[in-house]
């Protein structure tokens, strides 16, 4: 009987194997417009004049490019993790008012800051406080981005959580959308840029809910670890 | 060795604007130690002068800083206004002002976020420094389109009074008088009479008709039109000095208020009580004073606001009169303000200094000093 089962299984695993391959041929460059053999914009002025200046731009004049996104621009202030953490905040394309809302979060994230700043007595408190929004957005994701995570395998007819390693672009999503959903998990009367505010500050100094979320993950994952060879067998 | 320089120097009992300059050129150029506006020189200009706090919370403590900017000194943990030309060049003309002529009328104007209401605020500051009474109304748009409470005015029949605005602006008023009105010679000229019991006689200090007006709010409005032209006796006998400054005038004058009547009628603001005080004290025909007043365009609704020029902003009744008067443009940031503007951001850590940041942000800002404000907030 265990052998029957165990046979079952084997020729379950060729099937997913193969229904994998396959995807990944099929998914090879997810929900893009473009064929994959376009390559991404060069956006920026100056790298722009770095590939003149090396002689690279010769070499990519006539592969076919991406055009570059609206959104992508030369300000001093661009930051591609923050226009997706933007994008990611979005709801039915109105964007003026994600960016709105990011601006004002990054504002309160200054201002509280700016107060503990000057609530400080010493000079080595003073430093520990960071005062730049960007870089404690930067922080936050950082601090947020989980290791490991569960997908559900199913074996014998009962579906497992089996710890997987992560891509870091998937680590990074879970990370912002994380950061997203506690902030907006509030009362009525809080608004989105207070909360996310709050949230942002909070993960920077490795705290809060969030980070909260990625160590339940991380143990779960641990706890887990009797089924990690389902991954392969 | 430089401080010692400057030690000496400042030990030497120079002139109290060249002490400043000192200072300023060995410390930083956007700011200068100078906090008194009366020797605030065209050398000063576009530079940050410290309110100091004491007579912050006595000039501004019930409105005159405009809310966004409120928030601003907190972050910033200290009161600065940078020294621009527009009010330097009219304390200077107030200085050089012959009080015994008809008032002069300032008229503050310029598009939205100029940054017209911080230049009458150091005005204010100045009329404070020079012992003027100030008549200061943080912001006219409050009583007529934000108004908490109206009702049908008692005494004066088929006026409407704003009861609970006008004793907060009497709390204003005395705080921020609190100098001049220790001065026994400030009595009022008439006799009040409130209701059958209630009057206020002829002799009695200014301070008792404010006390009234504040104590009985039903009343606050007429106590403060009788304020008005007390004031305005008092200082044609010469009694006081007086410094007129309304933010927001052109509210006087714009036909569209959210003042109601019972009925639930739109009153004009020439049915309001307490504008026809206003409006006397902006006359031309005393002495003993001086008017500087804004034109906003924030004080009308917002369909209403295509011009920021005094003449579309006044109409045709306040132009004729306010008319004639000086008016006084305030622009955007010239190249230096907006420099020294960026170099306060950056030494009070609002903006992170970062290469090619200057010229980025007065393109995004066009030099405008409220939009820069915002645009810096959230980076």
């Amino acid at each position: 009987m265990a052998l029957v089962k165990t046979l079952a299984n084997l020729k379950s695993v060729q099937i997913l194997t193969n229904k994998l391959a396959a995807l990944s041929v099929v998914q090879q460059n997810g929900m893009s417009m473009y064929p994959p053999y376009y390559i991404n914009p060069i956006f920026k002025k100056d790298a722009q004049v770095e590939l003149f200046e090396n002689g690279e731009a010769q070499k990519l004049a006539h592969i076919p490019t991406k055009a570059a996104l609206i959104d992508q621009t030369c300000s001093i202030y661009y930051d591609d993790d923050i226009r997706l953490f933007r994008n990611y905040i979005m709801r039915s394309g109105r964007k003026s008012l994600a960016r709105e809302l990011l601006d004002k979060a990054f504002e309160k994230v200054k201002r509280s800051q700016l107060e503990k700043f000057h609530k400080a007595k010493t000079e080595e408190d003073k430093n520990k406080i960071v005062l730049d929004p960007r870089e404690v957005f930067h922080m936050a994701v950082d601090n947020c981005k989980p290791v490991l995570f569960l997908t559900p395998i199913k074996r014998g007819g009962v579906k497992y959580q089996v710890p997987v390693p992560i891509t870091e672009k998937k680590s990074q999503f879970l990370s912002m959308k994380w950061l997203i959903e506690a902030a907006t998990d509030k009362e009525r009367t809080v608004h989105f840029p207070e909360k996310l505010a709050y949230e942002l500050i909070d993960a920077s100094n490795n705290t809060g809910r969030v980070v909260k979320r990625k160590q339940d993950l991380h143990r779960q994952c641990e706890a887990n670890r009797a089924y990690a060879h389902y991954r392969w067998s | 060795m430089l401080k010692v320089v400057s030690k000496e120097v400042l030990g030497a009992r120079l002139p109290k604007n060249i002490r400043a300059l000192c200072v300023a050129t060995h410390s930083q150029k956007f700011r200068t130690s100078e906090d008194k506006p009366s020797y605030h020189s065209s050398s000063n200009s576009a530079q940050y002068y410290k309110i100091p706090q004491d007579i912050r919370n006595q000039l501004f403590a019930h409105g005159g800083i405009p809310k966004s900017y409120n928030i601003q000194t907190k972050s910033f943990a200290e009161t600065c206004l940078m020294v621009r030309e527009p009010s330097l060049d009219i304390i200077n003309c107030i200085k050089s002002i012959d009080y015994s002529k008809p008032v002069n009328r300032f008229v503050l104007y310029g598009k939205k976020g100029s940054g017209k209401s911080l230049a009458l605020a150091h005005v204010v500051h100045y009329g404070l420094e020079t012992g003027h009474l100030i008549l200061h109304v943080p912001w006219v748009g409050q009583w007529m389109r934000y108004c908490k409470e109206y009702s049908n005015s008692e005494l004066k029949p088929g006026n409407v009074d704003i009861n609970l605005d006008a004793a907060n602006w009497l709390v204003h008023f005395k705080t921020q008088n609190a100098h001049v009105l220790s001065n026994a010679d400030l009595v009022i000229g008439q006799d009040y009479v409130w209701s059958k019991r209630e009057k206020t006689q002829k002799g009695a200090h200014i301070l008792e008709l404010i006390e009234h007006g504040i104590s009985r709010v039903k009343y606050a409005s007429s106590c403060v039109l009788g304020l008005c032209m007390e004031i305005k006796e008092l200082s044609k006998k010469g009694k006081c000095k007086t410094m007129v400054a309304i933010d927001g005038y052109n509210g006087f004058f714009y036909p569209k208020t959210r003042v109601y009547t019972e009925k639930k009628e739109m009153v004009p603001p020439s049915k309001v009580t307490v504008t026809e005080g206003f409006l006397e004290v902006t006359k031309f025909d005393w002495n003993n004073a001086v008017c500087v007043l804004t034109v906003d365009e924030i004080a009308s609704a917002k369909e209403d606001q295509l011009s920021h020029m005094p003449k579309y902003l006044l109409g045709k009744e306040g132009f004729e009169h306010l008319d004639p008067f000086i008016p006084v443009a305030v622009n955007e940031y010239t190249d230096k303000e907006f420099t020294s503007c960026m170099e306060y951001y950056r030494e009070r850590k609002w903006v992170q200094p970062a290469p090619g940041q200057d010229e980025e942000l007065s393109f995004l800002s066009g030099s405008n000093p409220y939009k820069l404000m915002q645009i810096c907030a959230g980076l």
